[in-house]
């Protein structure tokens, strides 16, 4: 068994438990790399089903490949979609224009919205331990209150494969079979599984996208990967986090306007 | 002799977090400048040397006009001491040709589209921040040996620094670190009415910074001050 | 290159330097996002100050748990041998329980001690934790030689104090480095302030460890996870956790002690005819007995124990203790039942006193062998010869205690 096997089985092994103590369960899906993966091994684990909801939050600002891979999807795997949107968002008008609030309105609130009207008590997320910081203090199963808040100093101990599942009024947990995993992991996984992912991945004109979002706060880094073997290199080489293609031309155009509003400039 | 370290800048949510305790004196707290439309720096430390909202005055000359103003002795309550020692306060004895230099490299950091080269100047823009910084330090704790009776050292760094580094905390807890050192610095010279205040406060947008709405002030000794205008001090500072 | 991580543990005394040293680690190997690094090394050397290690750790985490979109850094470092991902680092509001379940899921770890201290309350506990829960390779860092002049006399000293220590307690570590976190002496560099010390550096020290394999030529042991109905059929699930399974074996089910002939081994895209430990797999069998979750499967030639009271160890983690006579939820693999303890010595995790004898309390971080009596009959294993079934958590509404079976 090599080391994708044996991260195969612990994901798989966590699905299972996960779909055995809730009988609300929900899985969130971007179409992006990491949750599409979770998808496969979701229908590994239930042998060929996703005998779950799979959900795709929209904040009507993605790219259109990222609309046009999730319904390839939806048909090859016959996937039970829930699209979540908060409709209060786009009727007042919130927009990327202030990041915080609308990635606030737009996927966040949406979500409340969504476990709300589903009564959903669990939820598959294909977050991983390296995605962000160094501390890896998240456990598989993790509850999360009713505004999401998390407290991550003082949570249930989660010792070996027995997790807290659980979960307390007014809570939901969520649960993360691929926190084990690396973002060179998930590549090698893809290969070698054959899965589809999203060209915007791959190198078109000397730029392509580490992670996936909404346009206008998504962006490209630079890059000639045009294969996985390509993209896995580059990773390997690379000392940029994931998501530093994200946002930061956003900010550093507000940034610039506010220090000449101020007269720095 | 009244010691004044005029911080711009200076965040009182950094402080509480990074919990400085030598800035956090016997009495400290946010100051409120919402009598102010946005919070400029020149507007803020204009009203402060003379008592009065100076708003109107400073936006009349214009976002780069506002930098040259040097209000004059007579019209700042400095002049109620026998013998002052300002040093670097913008709007009065500020070097406008370290502001220059920090101002222009801000302006080729946003032109400019290259992320290596960005990185370079914004190393360099930090760069000449704190060797200023230093300079003023020195010149700041030099002047407390002497006998002035009221001295007010101004600090940029974290000002300048933080506008294109807020967001990395890490070098931002370091000049807090420093400012730390600073006042630890100041007690040992000597034991006297210290009032440490700031212009406005400080806010993240990702890796950069933006002025935060109200300021930081902390002082020594016991007093009544609560939630005080920036224009307050005035009286304060010369009736202790 | 290793393609697998290690992933390892960083315990110890609070204040003897684990930030630091992780910090140290990631700026020795380069692995700190590299704009922020820069700026960072920079107002270093313009405000002549030292490089605060200890508050990287801070800052890092905190973006981690804001979720912040601002970069940050990689979970991992690099040695030239492999990856390495440290889990859960106790930060510096303690909780002992964040370091079990850090501890649980790691191949590794490195004992810290600070040199001019020596052995203190968390280095035991910490250590006694690794110990209980089966972690072999250990090894001890003595932090802060630079505060002892680099002394060969006192690392010996203390060298020899924590060894006695870790004796006692049955752990036996490969290796005792002297390093200086704060100046970077042993860490992922040689440098001349340990010259007479002729040993690897923290970095390859690491790469000395060795990844856990997955034991081949045990017994069969498949704890039921779940039965799916799909299409009529019924298939079982779980994960074999040791030994192996194949089409047409005959196998038992306990703890019903039915004996049963497995029809078809499931898994998806595939036709397997046999599965190994490690595997999460699904099979059928030809008989029409109902199968549950709970129940182990085994071969008739090696069966398991199947009991209702038996021997364990165990570390008591609630705020509230456990009181003679309450009946509390079992869990081993994916058994759960109740049971209750009959308590014959408790003691400090730390000290390793005996506070009590056959006494009815077992308080928060206190330890106790314990004599487990269920209410149905369970499928356990010694934690040394099959841990999977060896251990085994105790639960009111969270997790309150995490023990092994001794007996
Ligand atoms: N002199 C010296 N101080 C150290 C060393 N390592 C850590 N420290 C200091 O010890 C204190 C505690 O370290 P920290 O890493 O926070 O310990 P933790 O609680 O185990 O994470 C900090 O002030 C460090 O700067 C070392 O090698 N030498
Ligand atoms: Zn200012």
């Amino acid at each position: 068994m090599d080391y994708l096997d044996r991260l195969e089985n612990e994901s798989i092994y966590i699905i299972r438990e996960a779909y055995n103590k809730y009988e609300k369960l929900g899985m969130l899906w971007s179409a992006g790399k990491d949750s599409t993966t979770l998808i496969h091994l979701t229908r590994k684990a239930f042998l060929g089903r996703v005998p779950i909801p799979v959900i795709y939050i929209d904040t009507y600002f993605h790219f259109q490949e990222m609309y046009d891979f999730r319904d390839k999807c939806v048909k090859m795997w016959d996937l039970n979609l829930i699209i979540s949107n908060n409709k209060d968002a786009v009727k007042k008008g919130i927009t990327p224009k202030d990041k915080l609030a609308c990635c606030t309105a737009r996927k966040t609130e949406a979500l409340k919205q969504t476990i709300e009207e589903y009564g959903f008590e669990a939820l598959l997320l294909g977050i991983r331990r390296d995605e962000h910081g160094i501390r890896a203090k998240e456990r598989f199963f993790s509850p999360r209150d009713r505004n999401f808040r998390w407290n991550y100093q003082d949570q249930p101990p989660e010792l070996w494969e027995q997790y807290k599942t659980r979960k307390e009024e007014g809570q939901h947990l969520r649960v993360h079979p691929l926190l084990s995993w690396t973002e060179i992991d998930v590549w090698k996984y893809i290969q070698r599984e054959n899965l589809p992912v999203n060209p915007m991945y791959f190198a078109r004109n000397g730029k392509r996208y580490r992670s996936l979002g909404c346009e206008p706060c998504t962006q490209s880094v630079k890059g000639n990967a045009g294969t996985i073997d390509d993209v896995i290199k580059e990773i390997e080489e690379s000392k940029v986090g994931e998501r530093s293609g994200r946002a930061q031309d956003k900010e550093e155009a507000y940034a610039m306007q506010k220090l000449r509003a101020l007269g720095y400039m | 002799m009244v010691v004044v370290l005029a911080v711009d800048a200076l965040e009182y949510d950094k402080i509480e977090e990074f919990n400085c305790v030598n800035m956090k004196q016997t009495v400290y707290g946010k100051t409120d400048i919402s009598e102010f439309k946005e919070p400029r720096t020149i507007v803020l430390w204009s009203s402060f040397m003379t008592g009065e909202n100076k708003e109107k005055e400073v936006l009349a000359k214009g976002n780069r006009g506002m930098w040259n103003i040097r209000i004059p002795l007579s019209e700042t309550f400095f002049s109620k001491f026998a013998d002052p020692k300002v040093i670097d306060l913008p709007a009065y004895s500020y070097n406008l040709a370290q502001h220059e230099k920090e101002r222009d490299l801000l302006k080729q950091f946003f032109k400019e589209d290259d992320q290596e080269k960005k990185k370079k100047i914004r190393s360099e823009y930090n760069q000449i921040a704190i060797q200023h910084h230093n300079k003023i330090k020195k010149e700041f704790l030099k002047s407390l040996k002497q006998d002035f009776d009221f001295i007010l050292g101004y600090i940029s760094v974290i000002d300048v620094i933080g506008h294109l580094n807020f967001g990395n905390k890490f070098l931002m807890q370091m000049l807090y670190d420093d400012l730390e050192k600073i006042v630890e610095q100041i007690k040992n010279i000597r034991d006297e009415p210290l009032l440490i205040l700031s212009d406005h406060g400080m806010k993240a947008i990702g890796i950069f910074g933006e002025h935060s709405n109200y300021g930081y002030w902390s002082y020594n000794k016991g007093c009544d001050l609560e939630n005080p205008k920036i224009t307050e001090f005035y009286s304060f500072l010369t009736t202790i | 290159m290793e393609e697998q991580d290690l992933r390892f543990v960083i315990v110890g005394h609070v204040d003897h330097g684990k930030s630091t040293l992780i910090g140290r680690l990631l700026y020795d190997t380069g692995s700190l996002p590299e704009d922020k690094y820069q700026s960072i090394k920079e107002a270093v050397e313009a405000l002549g100050r030292e490089f605060k290690f200890a508050y990287l750790m801070d800052h890092l985490e905190e973006e981690r748990s804001k979720e912040a979109t601002i970069d940050t850094a990689q979970t991992f470092f690099k040695s030239k041998k492999r990856r390495y991902t440290i889990i859960d680092a106790p930060g510096h509001v303690e909780f002992v329980k964040n370091m079990i379940t850090g501890a649980s899921q790691a191949e590794a770890a490195l004992l810290i001690v600070d040199v001019s201290q020596g052995v203190q309350e968390q280095t035991r506990r910490h250590a006694y934790i690794l110990s209980m829960l089966g972690i072999e390779q250990v090894i001890v860092v003595l932090n802060k030689m630079d505060l002892v002049n680099y002394s060969q006399k006192k690392f010996v000293e203390v060298r020899t104090q924590v060894s006695d220590f870790l004796k006692s307690i049955g752990i036996t570590p490969s290796l005792f480095i002297p390093i200086s976190a704060v100046e970077g002496d042993f860490v992922a560099k040689k440098t001349d302030n340990l010259s007479w010390y002729d040993g690897l550096t923290i970095l390859e020290g690491l790469d000395t460890f060795k990844k856990k394999v997955v034991p081949i030529g045990k017994p069969l042991r498949l704890p039921i996870q779940d039965i799916y109905d799909f299409d009529g059929e019924k298939i079982a699930v779980g994960q074999v956790v040791s030994g192996s399974i194949r089409k047409g074996d005959k196998i038992i089910i306990l703890s019903d002690r039915k004996e049963v002939t497995i029809e078809s081994l499931k898994e998806f895209g595939k036709n397997p005819i046999e599965a190994y430990a490690g595997k999460s797999i699904g099979f059928t069998i030809s008989d029409s007995i109902q199968l549950r979750r709970g129940q182990i499967i085994s071969h008739q030639k090696d069966l398991p124990n199947v009991t209702t009271s038996f021997k364990g160890h165990l570390f008591w983690m609630d705020d509230k203790p456990y009181e003679k006579g309450e009946s509390i939820t079992f869990k081993c693999a994916t058994q759960e039942t109740q049971c209750n303890l009959i308590i014959e010595k408790v003691f400090d995790s730390s000290t390793l006193e005996v506070m009590s004898k056959g006494e009815g309390k077992i308080e928060n971080r206190q330890v106790a062998n314990v004599t487990i009596k269920t209410s149905a009959p369970v499928v356990i294993e010694n934690f040394n010869y099959i841990p999977e079934l060896g251990r085994f958590v105790l639960v009111r509404k969270d997790c309150c205690a995490g023990g092994i079976i001794t007996g």
